[in-house]
């Protein structure tokens, strides 16, 4: 496995380079969120009447999605341990299992929005929902996308086994992982229970 | 991180990062997210304590997740990852606590119902709902009611159209003006009335003709106008 020692050097910079490029993508990230919780904050009692968030929200519900989520979060971090080690199966396990999370999380948050859709409480009927859907929808976005990433990482995985990139691709996407989670917390805590208090 | 597969310090590297941090760092995140779940579910704190407490939980579970599972500050310094974290976190804080302090004190000073109000006196066209009440250039004389806990002072105004009339609430309550009276309410200028916070004032103008009164369904005050051509 130790090859040149130049070479290596030069990888590795690059890997750094690389991944502070990925952590200052995360940050921008990070600040579009910001807006979006801004936003919610401002109108977030601006119901035109309607039902505010303790009619509507089910807190046992979104207590299950973010231990789904946080689960999902330890399986990727337990998953980059083995891809570390050069483990494939491992590898795919765990993160095999990080996606069937990811999926149920997505599903539940999906069921969510059609309820609420069914009840005629849609992203037109106020300012708040506005603001809701496109806080809870964006993190929902994420997490597909975080979700289409896992998969076609898996196939190449299960198809040519793990390589240098591959482990470098997965140690980014974990990242992502675990930063779609602390968003989650946050909406968790503001979106969800601030509603109750 | 994915420099432990190719370097010489792979093994003492990967070793570094084991299982536990993770283990801790998921027991720790568990216990910070049922932590203010049970406060909320329970209401065991009141009011600002419980959003101080909740808030705080969130913040504990971010470090939480960054030491453990994002494992920052361990690479090589300088830490550029950890310093652009704080500067991203110090942006963020100021853009919502800006937001909401700018927004709650806009709200506070005019709600939105005070600025369509606002604009349909100052531009005295009253249409709402696609009915034409009445249009008015230049405005009159402005006459002055003042609402008090027991009476309206003067229970009785003459003017001509397009003079206009400020409501002002000397009562220690939010006053709610209806026009008509509470067995037979009537609109006025395409208005049910008038919501006005205590030592606020509320104008409109006189765009329709005619004998109208209007009356406090709460404490039963009431006062009357006519407009005359």
């Amino acid at each position: 496995m130790v090859a040149e020692h130049e070479v290596e050097s030069h990888e590795e910079a690059a890997n750094d380079r690389v991944g502070f490029g990925f952590w200052v993508y995360l940050m921008t990230d990070l600040l579009m969120f910001a807006v979006l919780f801004a936003a919610f904050a401002v109108l977030r009692d601006s119901t035109a009447g309607g039902p505010g968030g303790q009619e509507l929200f089910k807190l046992p519900f979104v207590l299950v999605e973010t231990l789904i989520l946080l689960t999902s979060s330890f399986t990727a971090g337990i998953g980059m341990l083995a891809a570390h080690r050069g483990i494939k199966s491992q590898v795919l396990t765990w993160f095999g299992l990080t996606f069937c999370l990811g999926l149920a999380f997505l599903g539940m948050e999906l069921y969510e929005f059609a309820e609420f859709i069914h009840e005629g409480h849609t992203w037109q009927s106020s300012a708040s929902l506005s603001s809701f859907f496109a806080l809870v929808g964006t993190h929902g976005l994420h997490i597909t996308s975080g979700l289409l990433w896992m998969g076609t990482a898996l196939v190449f995985i299960w198809k040519r086994g793990l390589n240098a990139p591959l482990v470098r691709k997965l140690t980014l996407l974990s990242l992502f992982w675990h930063f779609l989670d602390i968003v989650w917390i946050f909406i968790f805590t503001v979106v969800y229970l601030m509603a109750f208090v | 991180m994915s420099k432990e597969l190719h370097n010489t310090k792979a093994n003492s590297e990967s070793k570094h990062v084991s299982l536990t941090p993770y283990v801790v760092g998921f027991l720790l995140s568990l216990l910070f997210t049922f932590i203010p779940y049970y406060l909320v579910v329970n209401k065991a704190l009141d009011g600002s304590t419980l959003l101080a407490a909740i808030l705080g939980c969130a913040m504990v579970q971010l470090v939480i997740q960054v030491v453990f599972f994002l494992h920052l500050g361990r690479e090589k310094k300088p830490h550029f990852n950890l310093v652009f974290l704080i500067g991203t976190i110090g942006t963020i804080a100021f853009i919502v606590i800006a937001s909401i302090w700018i927004m709650g004190h806009l709200h506070h000073n005019m709600s939105a119902t005070d600025v369509t109000d606002k604009i349909a006196s100052d531009e005295a066209v009253h249409q709402v709902s696609g009915n034409q009440v009445g249009t008015c250039s230049g405005v009159g004389v402005n006459h002055k009611i003042e609402l008090t806990n027991e009476t309206v002072t003067p229970i009785h105004v003459d003017a001509k159209q397009c003079d206009t009339i400020t409501l002002t609430n000397k009562s220690d309550a939010t006053r709610e003006i209806r026009f008509g009276t509470p067995e037979d309410p009537e609109t006025y200028a395409g208005e049910k009335g008038e919501t006005i916070r205590t030592g606020r004032n509320k104008i409109f103008t006189l765009t329709e003709l005619g004998a109208h009164t209007f009356h406090d369904p709460i404490n039963g005050i009431s006062g009357d106008f006519t407009v005359q051509q």
